[in-house]
């Protein structure tokens, strides 16, 4: 038996529209990775665990391992890549960089995309808020102290100047 | 920007190159084979000499170690050494790490030698680069060497002002120097590089998403792999490895597109595809059948599992008269540890791409892999062996992978690509999933530690006598033993003697390993054998120091000779604070404020690595601060300060992340980690389509629920004092800071609670029994005290009538079937007279709709509220159509084609035959419809809009789809019988409206009773199937296709009411934030739904909220409860943490928290509220778990995974429990969960 060739889904990542020929049940990160070549998204566990997978949707962290590609249709999504590049780091990809908040850095993708979605809310987050934030992503190395100190000074960067005063 | 630097791929492009200043060494000799330590792989001599360094014309420089990062950052590390003793900007630096073709042979990247031992020629070459260069510069300037200086690669002659660069000076020609050993280095006082915190080289790469690891290797025509595991999963030798494979079912995965490759050799089964998500889906389908296997022996009591283990001793110390110091001693104390097995459980499970050709000369075979390995060249030489190629044909490139702390998959996955590349003649890259990492990688082997010792009268040390034992070795590359290309035999390594001597002076000592193979694949991990011993050693001198009555930290001191220990032991507990005490602060009887004790601990080891008596790398201290609860048996640990010396740092904040690392991972393995297996005789194993459940894998931590590590929440304070050492020689840093680590811990519980605990990690349920064992028994009443709600040990489990259509128990199928075959010979001879319904006469098709668009457009709305397209589509099939399996308890029927096709549609229906089937229940040409078609309440709509429906759906393209014949017994195949049931079950009058009610009242009824059909799925059925009538069991909830459509009434088991803003809410959106989201069955209904205007679905939610007001009598007596008390109630009812929890929090918490979580897509409804949770029957939420929701009725419900094949039968039960208990503690626990789950995983997914 032939299988029919997939649909074409229309994706929008990273402020441009692409036209990929996969399944709508194919992941999206499958689809992030293979057919636009990004390599910010990391497949971890599969199950939504682990977060580094992690892109942004409508400006909304989300774990692009358990998102069929055919359900985002129309939706905004954001990568690693879209955030920031070397050229012009986004201030979370900027504060990551100073603080060194990586050692593998496997799990650097989904630590910035969250942060960076955590401040787009609440620019003036406080350590607590951090932690909570980040309590669904997993750092085997134990990078944990950088990346939370990267997350402060990113707040720090992205907040309005005197936001933090009471 | 190109620089020549990064040019070269292979040692022949150095050797070819000019413009360059190479300096190399010869290859050192092969190693004296040293029985029982990881392997190593002698150079090669056709390869020629290794290089160490180049110099290039354009002043970049390339340098190259043979160790890897693993991600503590020493290829920062040795870009800084290397710039240092060559005075270039870091920047310059293009730091080559293990490649074979181009790096030096340095052997695996193990026992934190990196920097110690293998960094010290690349000094010396970078060194003698630097005085080449100058011996040049001062020639060409003519002036003495000792009059030049070096900024930045610029050599400058400061009295005549005059400068050339290090690329000037290299020119045009080739030079090769031989690395001199004896070549003088700089000073560390001159240093100004190496001792900063220079930034990571490799983070900006990272950050930003740039192709660094090898999991975003991509290559042109690169297609996709996944392996297929034999059920044997942690088992390593014995003969049924490579022998387990009965057969492959090729065609079981035709159905899936752009497959290229079955690979099968032996028990290596492999899968290629041009889509990666294609093959995961093929690794998933394809029918496999393997053969029983003898299953692992039981490890659930792991210190008699390594008791019983044949082990050979090894003497490493006998000094004194051990066994007479232990005859006299006053107080003997022997005592038992034990280490569990633990995983390396990286972040990225392994990944390679292989590209095998056979385009070299005459065909042969050449192959480049990228692989993640810890050791390349040992790797390469399995390959070579699996492939039977020469080694020298195989390029193996080192990239960037998850860190891995030891032993991983990421050899395994590097085979696995080379077999699958030459089968499909093609590029592979093969990634395995978490469930596979989990279950394969070499775990980090269990120990036994055992002492005998104790205390003299005096309270001096009579003796020291430990022993320890250490199943593990090297875990030979899965491919090689899956195929069978080596014997999968039984073999030990001499690597349980890592720090088994303590560090403290004793007069009577006795160190003995007892070496052992593996009991299951095991292999070295963080610390490797002495982080466990160091456990172990550490836990004594404590409870020495205790029997002695002594300060922990004094009894040490007292016994450390080395100045350099003793003055990192008192600088650290200085830093600390430490409290000095003479026995734990708290017993366990003890009283205080609240639940919550703390205490303080201290440890302290160097790590000795390699051969005994081997090498000693950092010495590092710890003190520990925790917190106990005793009543939950929750540990957290506050604070660590460690103490750490590694000599000189070339990269303080490097070595300071090591360390992080080191404490956060230590915390989390003496808390949270240990790999758990199941033991015994596994009967043959198949995969999902020929046997509906395939085997668990004996191991038991597929994903992060069961396997959890240390979160953002449990981050202790770290305080790191770096012993001020610029003059002495650096030592490895990667591993020093972990191994004192879980005896400080251990120690610091033993001072909170007076509790001494030998076996992590430290669980609450641990540490709860510990406490409970050493309390002297109460009354009884002291286990009460761990249960802060009382639980009803049975519940009833309501109703057994069950709506007939779906999975319902067997018992009341046959029950039922029985009813039916009674009463069916009673009711027989009417129904064969009442039966008989004539035909209607057929209409002419017509091409064009005589309908307005208007009525279309209604009908379309129509349609999509009487859910027509759910049961009329099948999964993947045209809409309408037909053809969708009903499975009910007659038999199977299937639903019929919709859509306008003159032969097998509906295209020949009038209006009038479309009016009677959608009344009465009987088809154009005569014959009855079974009720799962429900016209039992279609029948209550209006003929205009039925006459709207029928324009939308003869205005529909025609599809040709016949329909499947019913597959019912006798008596449900005879079909006339359906007057009869019509006769007693059915009114086929249209609706009439209630007069005392609102006309939108009477809107929301004629809908939900109409085409709405809501009654179909949420009223019980009687024994005829047919839907009981009246109050209470209208609407009262059933079961459909698996799935518990729940109460729409007062009855419902809801915590909150059912309220008209929550109907409406949960109608228009999918979801209510007081009762949860619509899965299942109901998402469809949902997206039907969404074609309604809002006025009818408030209609239909001020109808069904009419029926959710109490009870007369109750009303007013009780207000409705706040959602927000109700979710802190069942908060503050929490059940004491354990395995439920442990998996709710790592595999759910993410997404499904109380509002103190993140923030992710999709709705977060609190549990608590969650309808499900509060249900009689586990059934949907297990469901859910099962199958996740993957077509979410609303775009903001998000999506969810399954969790099918990650947990076990016995996982979802201990988690469903939980969830149970933590979320709706008013309810009775759910009773045999495990049959439910095993009941339930049967069902397809919805």
């Amino acid at each position: 038996m032939h299988a029919p060739s997939p649909p074409s889904l229309r994706l929008c990542v990273n402020g441009a529209v692409h036209e990929v020929g996969v399944a709508p049940t194919a992941p999206l990160l499958a689809v992030l990775r293979n057919d636009l070549g990004l390599n910010g998204p990391k497949y971890g566990c599969g199950l939504g665990e682990c977060g580094a997978c992690t892109v942004l949707i409508d400006g909304v962290a989300a774990r692009a391992c358990v998102i069929p590609a055919g359900g985002v249709v129309g939706r905004e999504i954001t990568s690693l890549e879209g955030l920031g590049t070397r050229a012009m780091p986004h201030p979370v990809q900027r504060a990551f960089i100073d603080e060194q908040a990586a050692q593998c850095g496997y799990c650097l993708n989904g630590m910035v995309m969250m942060a960076a979605a955590l401040l787009a809310r609440d620019p003036c987050a406080d350590e607590a808020a951090i932690r909570r934030e980040l309590s669904g992503n997993l750092c085997r190395c134990g990078t944990h102290v950088e990346i939370v100190r990267a997350v402060l000074r990113a707040a720090t960067n992205v907040a309005p100047s005197g936001a933090h005063t009471p | 920007m190109t620089r020549r630097a990064d040019a070269p791929l292979t040692r022949a492009d150095f050797h070819a190159a000019r413009g360059v200043l190479l300096v190399t060494r010869h290859p050192p000799p092969p190693p004296v084979p040293v029985p029982g330590q990881p392997a190593a792989v002698p150079a090669n001599p056709a390869e020629g000499v290794e290089i160490l360094v180049a110099v290039w014309d354009d002043g970049s420089v390339t340098a190259l170690h043979g160790h890897v990062d693993l991600g503590t950052g020493i290829r920062t590390a040795l870009t800084q050494i290397v710039a240092e003793e060559l005075d270039v900007p870091m920047d310059r630096v293009n730091m080559v790490l293990g490649d074979t073709t181009r790096a030096p042979n340095q052997g695996a990247t193990i026992a934190s030698a990196s920097i110690q031992i293998h960094a010290v020629p690349l000094r010396l070459a970078a060194a003698q680069a630097r005085h080449w260069l100058l011996a040049r510069a001062a020639a060409r300037l003519q002036v003495d060497v000792a009059g030049l200086a070096v900024r930045e690669g610029v050599v400058h002659d400061a009295a005549g002002g005059r400068s050339i660069t290090y690329g000037e000076l290299v020119g045009g020609d080739h030079v090769e120097l031989s690395l001199d050993p004896g070549t003088p280095v700089k000073l560390p006082a001159d240093y100004t590089l190496v001792g900063t915190r220079a930034p990571r080289v490799d983070l900006v790469a990272k950050a930003t998403g740039e192709l660094v690891f090898v999991h975003d290797m991509r290559v042109p025509g690169m297609l996709h792999g996944r392996v297929v595991r034999p059920p044997y999963a942690g088992a390593d030798h014995g003969d049924f490895i490579g022998n387990t494979l009965e057969s492959v079912d090729e065609s079981s995965i035709a159905h899936i597109p752009g497959i290229r490759a079955v690979v099968v050799i032996r028990d290596f089964v492999g899968v290629v595809a041009e889509r990666e998500e294609d093959a995961e889906q093929a690794m998933r389908e394809l029918r496999v059948a393997w053969r029983s296997w003898p299953g692992l022996p039981p490890l659930d009591d792991l210190a008699q599992a390594l008791r019983t283990q044949p082990s050979t001793p090894r003497r490493l110390v006998d000094e004194g008269d051990v066994d007479a110091a232990l005859a006299g001693a006053a107080q003997a104390m022997p005592r038992t540890y034990v280490w569990p097995y633990q995983m390396h459980a990286s972040l990225g499970p392994s990944c390679a791409v292989a590209d095998w050709r056979a385009d070299g000369e005459g065909g042969a075979a050449r192959m480049t892999v990228w692989a993640g390995t810890q050791n390349p060249h040992v790797l390469r030489a399995d390959l070579a062996r699996l492939m039977g190629m020469p080694d020298l044909s195989i390029d193996l490139i080192r990239m960037e992978a998850a860190g891995c702390y030891g032993r991983n998959c990421a050899d395994d996955v590097a085979a696995d690509a080379a077999l699958l590349s030459r089968a499909a003649g093609a590029p592979v890259r093969v990634q395995l999933t978490r469930e596979q990492e989990n279950a394969w990688e070499p775990k980090g082997a269990a120990q036994l530690m055992q002492v005998r010792g104790g205390l003299n009268a005096d309270g001096s040390i009579a003796a020291y006598d430990f022993e320890t034992s250490y199943p593990s070795n090297g875990a030979p590359t899965l491919a090689l033993l899956l195929t069978r290309v080596i014997e999968p035999l039984a073999q030990a390594y001499e690597m349980g003697d890592r720090t088994a001597r303590p560090p403290y002076t004793l007069d009577n000592l006795r160190v003995t390993v007892n070496d052992m193979a593996p009991i299951v694949r095991a292999s070295w991990l963080r610390g490797v054998s002495a982080l466990p011993n160091s456990f172990a050693h550490e836990s004594y001198f404590d409870e020495l120091a205790t029997a002695a009555g002594e300060d922990p930290v004094a009894f040490r001191l007292r016994h450390l000779q080395d100045a350099r220990a003793a003055e990192l032991v008192r600088a650290t507990a200085e830093r600390a604070g430490w409290r000095v005490h003479t026995g734990p602060k708290q017993g366990p009887q003890a009283g205080g404020e609240g639940d919550i004790v703390s205490g303080q601990g201290f440890a302290y080891a160097r790590y000795v690595h390699s051969k005994w008596p081997g090498f000693g790398a950092a010495w590092a201290a710890w003190v520990a601060d925790v917190d106990v609860n005793r009543r939950t048996g929750e540990v957290q640990v506050r604070r660590v300060v460690v103490g750490h010396d590694a000599g000189l740092l070339i990269n303080p904040a490097g070595v300071e992340h090591q360390v992080h690392g080191n404490v956060l991972q230590t915390t989390s393995r003496a808390l949270k980690e240990q790999v758990g297996f199941t033991a015994g005789e596994r009967p043959p194993a198949q995969s999902a389509r020929t046997v509906p459940v395939p085997q668990a894998p004996p191991v038991q931590n597929l994903e992060w629920g069961a396997y959890p590590i240390l979160s953002f929440r449990d981050v202790p304070v770290i305080e790191v004092l770096h012993m001020p050492r610029p003059d002495e020689p650096s030592l490895g840093a990667g591993e020093s800071a972990s191994v004192p680590g879980t005896a400080a811990i251990a120690n610091a519980i033993f001072d909170a609670t007076g509790v001494r605990l030998r076996q992590p990690p430290f669980t609450p349920e641990t540490v709860r029994a510990a406490l409970q064992s050493s309390v002297e028994p109460q009354g009884g009443d002291a286990g009460a005290q761990a249960r802060p709600a009382p639980w009803p040990a049975s519940g009833g489990t309501g109703t057994e009538t069950r709506w007939p259509w779906g999975a319902m128990p067997p018992r009341t199928r046959g029950w039922l079937a029985r009813g039916l075959t009674m009463t069916a010979g009673v009711l027989g001879l009417g129904a064969a007279l009442l039966g008989w319904r004539p035909a209607i006469a057929p209409v002419a098709p017509s091409t064009s709709s005589p309908y307005s668009a208007a009525t279309l457009e209604k009908g379309r709305r129509l349609a999509a509220a009487g859910d027509c397209a759910v049961c009329h589509t099948q999964s993947g099939g045209t809409v309408n159509a037909g053809g969708r399996a009903l499975r009910t308890p007659f038999g199977t029927i299937y639903s019929t084609n919709l859509t306008p096709d003159v032969e097998t549609g509906i295209g020949l229906w009038s209006f009038s035959a479309f009016q009677r089937a959608m009344r009465a229940g009987i088809s154009r040409d005569g014959r009855h419809l079974y009720p799962a078609f429900p016209y039992t309440a279609f029948a209550k709509t209006s003929d205009e809009d039925l006459e709207a429906l029928y324009a939308y759906l003869m205005a529909q393209p025609a599809a040709r789809a016949p329909t499947p014949a019913p597959e019912l017994t006798f008596p449900f195949n005879v079909r006339p019988l359906m007057a009869a049931w019509n006769g007693l079950f059915h009114d086929p009058a249209p609706y009439q409206p209630v007069t005392t009610q609102t006309p939108e009242w009477n809107r929301g009824a004629y809908l939900v009773n109409g085409l709405g059909h809501c009654s179909a799925c949420h009223t019980p059925r009687n024994a005829f199937g047919a839907e009981k009538s009246g109050e209470p069991a209208w609407l009262s909830g059933a079961f459909i296709d698996g799935w518990e459509a729940p109460a729409l009434t007062a009855l419902s088991r809801a915590p909150m009411p059912w309220t008209r803003e929550d109907l409406y809410a949960y109608l228009r959106q999918g979801y209510s934030r007081n009762h949860g989201t619509a899965s299942g069955p109901m998402a469809p209904v949902i997206e039907g739904l969404q074609a309604l205007p809002d006025a009818d679905i408030r209609a239909m939610a001020t109808y069904l909220a009419s029926f959710n007001v109490p009870a007369a009598g109750e009303s007013g007596s009780t207000p409705a409860p706040h959602a927000e008390a109700w979710v802190a109630a069942a908060q503050t009812a929490a059940p004491p943490p354990g395995a439920g929890q442990r998996i709710f929090d790592g595999a759910c918490a993410a997404c499904h928290h109380d509002g103190d979580g993140p923030r992710l897509l999709g709705v977060n409804v609190p549990l608590a509220l969650n309808t499900n949770l509060h249900s009689d029957r586990p059934d949907n939420l297990l469901r859910v778990i099962l199958d996740g929701i993957r077509e979410p009725a609303t775009r903001d419900i998000g999506f969810m995974p399954g969790f099918r094949h990650a947990f076990s039968d016995a996982q979802l039960a201990e988690l469903a429990g939980y969830m149970r208990a933590r979320f709706a503690p008013d309810k009775p626990v759910w009773r045999d969960l495990p049959a439910q789950v095993a009941r339930l995983r049967q069902l397809p997914p919805h």
